[in-house]
């Protein structure tokens, strides 16, 4: 499989795509194209195979967002920057449980943060947050997320991951691991 | 100025204009590749189609159809190929994505408790996490 991660085309294979989320199919097929190219609330970037260079196979969605100042609570704004924090929102992430289990995710995840760090290079952004379902949290540490405190118990739980942790990891030739 | 000064002056501009006068040295780059069988028989089955018979030629042509693409792409534009019933196909092709114009995302609102944000505060504000090697990984792929 030779995949390519591009932005969505308006006449993208969508409907076949099934995650086995019902609210992220729904998104991809009713709301990602609306969202990129008529209200402009969020990108979406698919993997596509070359062989079917218009099927969905998975997806990522992101958008920047900040966080004025002063909504800060007091006690923490002194070791804050003195601006709004602006920063990066990994909106949605899914890989059609079909081709699961072949990298597609750490492909997705890997372009995520590549553009968020283009993305900072070129405009400013401190980190990149998502809200993660309770069962893929550990999936999202694996790449060094950690959980934003006070989640819903069931809810997403919100996780955070900083730009300079990402911007240390480009300096690395090899893992710590391939070091030793 | 000093006269010893003013006749290397007056050399060095003959020389000037002597090497002005000469014809521009074409310096030709010799191109060496290794192709993978299937790879080779698809370059001599371009060539027989395109009715080439040199190498230079065919690199020739590869090279300023590439060219074209990487300036299309650099531009933001798509490059598309419509057939004669109107069905439209994109080409993907990831090394020209690189050169794509930068990504703009949009803005949206996220919600915040005031726990969260005083969580998101104490991160932002902490030292930065050393990477794992799945980021690092991720950052090389």
């Amino acid at each position: 499989m030779a995949v390519t991660i591009r932005r969505m085309e308006e006449f993208d294979e969508v409907a076949n795509f099934d995650c086995g989320d019902e609210p992220l199919n729904n998104y991809l097929k009713r709301h990602a194209w609306t969202n990129q190219q008529k209200i402009s609330i969020g990108v979406t970037y698919i993997a596509v195979d070359e062989s079917a260079p218009s099927t969905v196979l998975g997806y990522f969605t992101l958008a920047t967002s900040s966080v004025p100042r002063e909504r800060f609570p007091k006690k923490f704004v002194r070791g804050l920057p003195p601006y709004d924090l602006p920063l990066i929102l990994l909106a949605r992430l899914a890989v059609d449980r079909r081709f699961s289990g072949r990298g597609l995710g750490h492909a997705l995840i890997s372009e995520a943060l590549k553009i968020t760090v283009r993305v900072a290079d070129e405009v400013g952004c401190r980190c990149i947050v998502t809200d993660a379902y309770p069962d893929k949290t550990g999936w999202y540490a694996r790449y060094g997320f950690i959980p934003v405190e006070e989640a819903a118990a069931s809810g997403p739980q919100k996780m955070f991951l900083d730009v300079r942790t990402i911007r240390r990891a480009l300096s690395f030739e090899s893992s710590p691991a391939e070091k030793e | 100025m000093p006269p010893a000064v003013k006749a290397k002056s007056k050399q060095s501009a003959r020389a000037h204009t002597k090497s002005a006068a000469l014809p521009k040295r074409t310096h030709k780059t010799k191109f060496q590749a290794d192709l993978a069988p299937s790879e080779d028989h698809m370059v001599r089955a371009l060539k027989a189609e395109l009715q080439m018979s040199s190498n230079s030629d065919f690199l020739s042509d590869a090279l300023t159809l590439l060219r074209w693409a990487v300036s299309e792409r650099k531009r933001g534009h798509r490059i598309v190929s419509e057939s004669a019933t109107g069905e439209r196909k994109v080409l993907v092709f990831p090394r020209l994505e690189r050169v794509a114009p930068e990504v703009t995302l949009p803005h949206v609102d996220i919600r915040w408790t005031e726990k969260e944000l005083g969580s998101l505060a104490e991160l932002v504000s902490g030292q930065s996490a050393e990477p794992t090697e799945a980021l690092i990984r991720a950052m090389r792929s």
